[in-house]
């Protein structure tokens, strides 16, 4: 581990203090560097033009090409400084059509996902998707997160309105198979090393992590169940890891789907959530793990 | 080397449709060619297609990205020798008042708003400012000090029809950011030029005169073989 001082510039948004769980996972990594011997202050977005005077930046604020976390990132970067999460990882994980094509290419095991473009919102085409996929398919748009913008469709007239809501933002959709399962993998993983297991479970009768409640604006989310991480499946271990290797070597959330015994894919999120007594209960290192990176 | 275009050009040089493009598994170097680079149009998507492909690409998705953020665009300007005047992203009105006097230039940082800028002359116009294209206060704006006036013009691989300040700033931009086609937004004063945004070109914005310069330049390139290295 480097001795040496580091100055870790935490970028946040008012939105991270809202929930106790996240502020107090914010707390921890601020105490593990403290610890470590690290100068860990959050930075908000009226103190950007400071950015210069870190070593280090850790995005905790919502990542997207298209949000002030992004000038962050290219800024920290383009001044030569390590941060987490990096530009390119940003720009690979805020963009599902990106991260796919990237699986597709380096046969990732993933959710079969077919990308249409506004011209394939026709009859002959959605017929052809319904056969392949099977019904309901599900309609993700690129810029998901959150388990927002991610719907199913089980009919032509469903899937246009979904569809035409999704491409009023990005010209192209991911189209996938419907997999339903009682819950989602989540591993965490830091530079190509596994550093914590969940089983991110799916609320009785909905299909997500997160639902929205029917009628009401707010979600219900499924529980955590947290492992720790040498008793978790080597399978998934690996199959998580190869999935990062080819997006990048930083800090990513890979959302896996256990079906029949094999494992798939859903997606690789940068910025992935970390709330205290979550996803941190059995692995309580990885506060210390992150900082240790960012301050290498 | 392969030209996928989205605009119809005047030469008869063979061309490729973008959604055509996308389907295709072509490993050839690509000039992607498009009025919206903006991400996520089909534009970006080209650029990111070719890339996955491994193909040599104009222009890159992440200089696509870079060139339509406008601080990380001044930022890297500014590293290469482009004249830009100080800039501050916050969506703090007082902080803006505390960095500069009026008046001043302010340009979006937000996921939907990409044309245009918004000047301010006094505290209220800047908080009209900032709060139009904050969105509310949800997101930051980029400031910079008004010292000129603004002249705003298109930019054809790095060429346009104006005095050398603004051409010299014309390619240099290209020279970065490898935009074959898109508007810039300078503050000219009395000597010098000062790049302050950028933004994509309507495709009703673009003239028969346009079609024909662009039309042109993608003659030579394709007769000298340009290196497609970004």
């Amino acid at each position: 581990m480097n001795n040496s001082l580091t100055r870790i510039a935490c970028f946040v948004e008012k939105y991270n203090f809202t929930d106790p769980r996240e502020e107090k996972a914010l707390e921890n990594f601020k105490h593990a560097a403290e610890v470590s011997g690290h100068e860990f202050n959050f930075l908000f977005r009226e103190n950007i033009s400071e950015i210069p005077k870190y070593n280090a930046v850790f995005i905790r604020a919502t990542t997207d090409p298209l949000y002030t976390a992004y000038v962050v990132s290219r800024t920290a970067s383009e001044l030569g400084l390590k941060v987490v999460d990096d530009p390119e990882s940003i720009k690979i994980c805020g963009n599902k059509i990106h991260q796919y094509a990237l699986f597709e290419r380096y046969d990732i095991p993933h959710i079969p996902t077919i990308f249409i473009n506004k011209e394939d919102l026709h009859h002959k085409r959605l017929l052809a998707i319904f056969q392949t996929l099977g019904k309901p398919v599900v309609i993700k748009a690129p810029y998901t997160s959150f388990s927002r913008y991610v719907e199913k469709a089980a009919c032509e007239t469903s899937f246009r309105d979904v569809a035409k809501r999704f491409f009023r933002k990005s010209d192209i959709l991911a189209v996938q198979q419907f997999m339903p399962t009682s819950f989602d993998w989540r591993v965490g993983v830091l530079n190509g090393e596994v550093l914590y297991v969940c089983k991110y479970m799916i609320p009785k009768g909905k299909w997500k992590h997160g639902a929205k409640r029917r009628g009401k604006p707010t979600f219900v989310w499924g529980r955590t169940l947290a492992l720790k991480r040498e008793n978790a499946p080597q399978a998934l271990k690996d199959l998580a890891l190869r999935a990062c290797e080819v997006i990048g070597h930083g800090l990513y959330g890979v959302d896996i789907k256990e079906v029949n015994g094999k494992y798939v894919v859903v997606e690789v999120n940068d910025n992935p959530s970390i709330y205290a007594g979550y996803e941190d209960l059995r692995n309580k290192d990885l506060y210390g793990k992150i900082i240790e990176y960012l301050a290498d | 080397m392969l030209v996928v275009s989205n605009i119809d050009l005047t030469t008869k040089l063979p061309t490729m449709k973008p959604a055509a493009f996308l389907k295709s598994s072509i490993k050839e170097a690509t000039l992607n060619l498009n009025n919206d680079y903006r991400y996520m149009k089909t534009g970006y998507y080209v650029s990111m297609h070719a890339e996955i492909l491994g193909n040599p690409v104009i222009p890159s998705s992440g200089n696509i990205i870079d060139a339509n953020r406008t601080p990380i665009m001044l930022l890297k300007a500014s590293r290469n020798g482009i004249p830009v005047l100080p800039y501050l992203v916050t969506g703090s009105v007082k902080q803006i008042m505390a960095t500069f006097s009026f008046p001043v230039v302010v340009f979006a940082v937000n996921p939907f708003s990409y044309d245009g800028y918004k000047t301010a002359k006094n505290r209220s116009g800047l908080y009209r400012a900032v709060k139009s294209l904050g969105m509310n206060y949800k997101f930051a704006v980029c400031t910079q000090p008004l010292i000129g006036r603004m002249i705003s013009f298109k930019s054809f691989f790095g060429k346009c029809e104006l005095d050398d300040s603004l051409k010299k700033i014309s390619e240099k931009v290209y020279s970065i950011f490898k935009i074959p086609i898109c508007k810039l937004h300078v503050q000219q004063t009395e000597g010098n030029a000062y790049l302050c945004g950028f933004q994509p070109v309507k495709k009703d914005e673009l003239l028969p005169s346009d079609l024909k310069v662009i039309s042109e330049e993608i003659s030579q390139i394709m007769n000298h073989g340009e290196q497609l290295i970004d």
